[in-house]
């Protein structure tokens, strides 16, 4: 076997797992899940051995049928995508875990293996969307991304999610031919969708047909910032993300909008440049709506009863976090945001899978009902809290680190006013989180007689917890190993 | 003059009044269904443009043929690309008017403003 295929196999091996799935269906469901985990591990075994290649033995090409790539699909495995392929196999693995411990609440016992098969696509089209070097192609995996996740949000027979689906297909739908359209106008202009040969001549193509560049970058800024939900077009993720089962929850507000956010990096940085980039001021219009981001997404949070509505609002402000550091288009700056996409990944898994977990025994879901809580699920709580602290900001956590190093970019470029911001959104952010961990630490003893009947949980729902929490915090102790890898994405995105 | 910029520009301004009043379908109408169709239109004018790109003005179909020396020949690549797309289009249509049925099945109407009013009477009752 050739090194150059293991991307390919990956994508292979969830392709291959989403198809046995049903063949499986009249075994026990034991089998599927342990193939299911199996799958995974050898995938992130393979990613993560394909992020040492990379950053030690250079960039991996690989084109499809051996035809060139001007005229075939290219897969480009660099140290940007090795790196967020690895986070994400990490991740979706620690969340595997968890759904296996029967918290697939809400979902009927023959539709278990559907949803395993929707989540294996799912991670298809993600590595896809990642690997792929292809302008169209990212496209054709955007679509598989979307209906699947629109498929795993309405897979629960309950009312509200199906109408919370709808919108989320439409809000969907319009980002995704935005996106094409610029496409097509790139196609137009520069005559590749091939992403290394289009930067090649964009520069020509930005003095000879302006308008077209111009248009080009608008509408894929907006398509892609409906998907990954920048502020005025996130109306759809809190109602698809509370309506979602707990652990489709996590993998849609911890994965899925991050990966969106990752194709609009590899729009700006690859295929239009700093260059244009600098001429047209993108930098201003993509702070300002990630200023805008940072605090409305946190008043809104403020008003939410529903816990998860909540953590859905409070996403919509951390994805203003990383798109300032985005919108900095300096090395800081990307370095900060991807450093918080890791962090805010691990930080939004573990307060959604604490969160299910509480819905899964308890039954509630309003902020209100947690007096006491942690007196009666002291590990769920614990990670709970654990993670609200790392997403105000405190010491000790991966949440710190990156809005250190936020602060820094920020002050590195003199936007002082965005300093303000980032620190005005973490007051905002203490405002709604601390008063649930004081209500359930120190509130309401009245609870505690029940601390004997609650029911024992199950080891494969607590041990993914834990390891969330302890990465949480190694992660905030020891970032400088991450960084590497974190500045080595970075390079190849700026050289 | 311009009459002519329009004439030889026709498909593209085409493909974009399509798109935007696909736009405007989707976001003004209350009506589900003709949501979905709005999406369906907008989809048509992105391909249609995409083709227009690939179009070569007295151009055939790029199939060789032995007996003509020296042909011009249409870009194939955006054509073949929008297959793709349409079927990406089609399954989307499909998966949205399945969540259609069921919406009906659930809520008795198929319209956004009778929708939220439902769906917000709901969650005063609890």
């Amino acid at each position: 076997m050739n090194i150059e295929q293991l991307p390919i196999i990956n994508l292979l091996l969830f392709l291959l797992m989403a198809l046995v799935i049903p063949l499986l269906k009249r075994k026990p469901f034991k089998i599927t899940l342990i193939l299911g985990f199996i799958v995974l591990g050898l995938v992130l075994i393979s990613s993560s051995y394909l992020l040492w290649h990379v950053n030690n033995k250079g960039v991996i090409h690989y084109t499809f049928g051996g035809h060139e790539a001007r005229f075939g699909i290219e897969f480009i495995v660099d140290p940007f995508s090795a790196l967020f392929t690895t986070i994400i196999a990490g991740l979706a693995a620690i969340i595997y875990i968890y759904s296996s411990g029967d918290a697939t609440e809400g979902i009927e016992k023959t539709e278990y293996g559907r949803y395993y098969v929707l989540l294996f696509i799912l991670l298809m089209s993600m590595f896809g969307i990642l690997y792929t070097n292809d302008l169209f192609n990212t496209y054709v995996f955007i679509e598989i991304l979307s209906i699947t996740t629109c498929a795993i949000i309405s897979i629960k027979r309950k009312k509200d999610t199906y109408t919370s689906a709808f919108r989320y297909v439409m809000m969907n739908e319009l980002g995704s031919l935005s996106y094409l359209f610029g496409v097509a106008l790139i196609y137009m202009a520069t005559g590749f969708t091939n992403i290394t040969l289009i930067s090649e001549s964009i520069q020509n193509a930005f003095v000879s047909y302006p308008v077209n560049i111009v248009v080009a970058l608008g509408f894929m800024i907006i398509g892609l910032g409906i998907k990954a939900a920048i502020f005025p077009f996130h109306i759809w993720l809190p109602d698809a993300h509370s309506a979602a089962p707990s652990t489709s929850s996590a993998i849609l507000s911890a994965i899925v909008i991050k990966v969106y956010i990752l194709v609009l990096v590899k729009v700006l940085f690859r295929v239009f440049k700093l260059d244009i980039l600098n001429e047209m001021n993108i930098s201003t219009i993509l702070l300002v709506l990630a200023g805008v981001a940072m605090i409305m997404g946190s008043v809104f949070a403020i008003a939410q009863k529903d816990v998860k509505r909540m953590l859905g609002y409070s996403s919509v402000a951390q994805m203003g976090y990383i798109l300032l550091g985005i919108g900095l288009l300096s090395f800081e700056g990307l370095r900060a945001a991807f450093f918080h996409i890791l962090s805010h990944g691990l930080m939004k898994t573990a307060l959604f899978l604490s969160v299910g977990e509480i819905i899964f025994y308890k039954k509630t879901r309003k902020v209100n009902d947690f007096d006491g809580m942690g007196f009666i699920m002291p590990v769920a709580m614990g990670v709970f809290s654990i993670a609200a602290l790392g997403m105000i900001g405190i010491p000790l956590t991966s949440g710190f680190i990156s809005k250190l190093n936020l602060g820094v970019a920020v002050l590195d470029q003199n936007q002082i006013i965005f300093l303000v911001i980032l620190i005005l959104s973490s007051l905002l952010n203490v405002i709604y989180y601390l008063p649930i961990i004081i209500l359930a630490f120190l509130k309401n003893e009245k609870y505690r007689y029940r601390l004997k009947s609650i029911e024992p949980t199950p080891r494969t729902m607590i041990a993914p917890l834990v390891l969330l929490g302890v990465l949480i915090v190694v992660v905030g102790l020891f970032p400088n190993q991450i960084m590497v890898f974190i500045e080595a994405a970075v390079n190849s995105l700026l050289s | 003059m311009w009459l002519d910029k329009i004439v030889e520009n026709i498909n593209y301004i085409g493909a974009i009044a399509l798109f935007v009043i696909g736009l405007r379908i989707v976001v003004t109408h209350s009506n589900l269904i003709k949501r979905i169709m709005g999406i369906n239109i907008m989809g048509t004018g992105v391909f249609l443009f995409f083709v227009a790109i690939g179009n070569v003005t007295g151009g055939v179909p790029p199939i060789i043929n032995p007996n003509v020396d020296d042909q011009l020949f249409i870009n194939p690549i955006p054509s073949v690309l929008i297959l793709t797309g349409i079927v990406v289009v089609v399954s989307i249509t499909v998966y949205s008017l399945s969540l259609v049925v069921r919406i009906y099945e659930n809520y008795k109407t198929i319209d956004q403003k009778e929708l939220s009013r439902l769906i917000s009477e709901e969650n005063d009752e609890h």
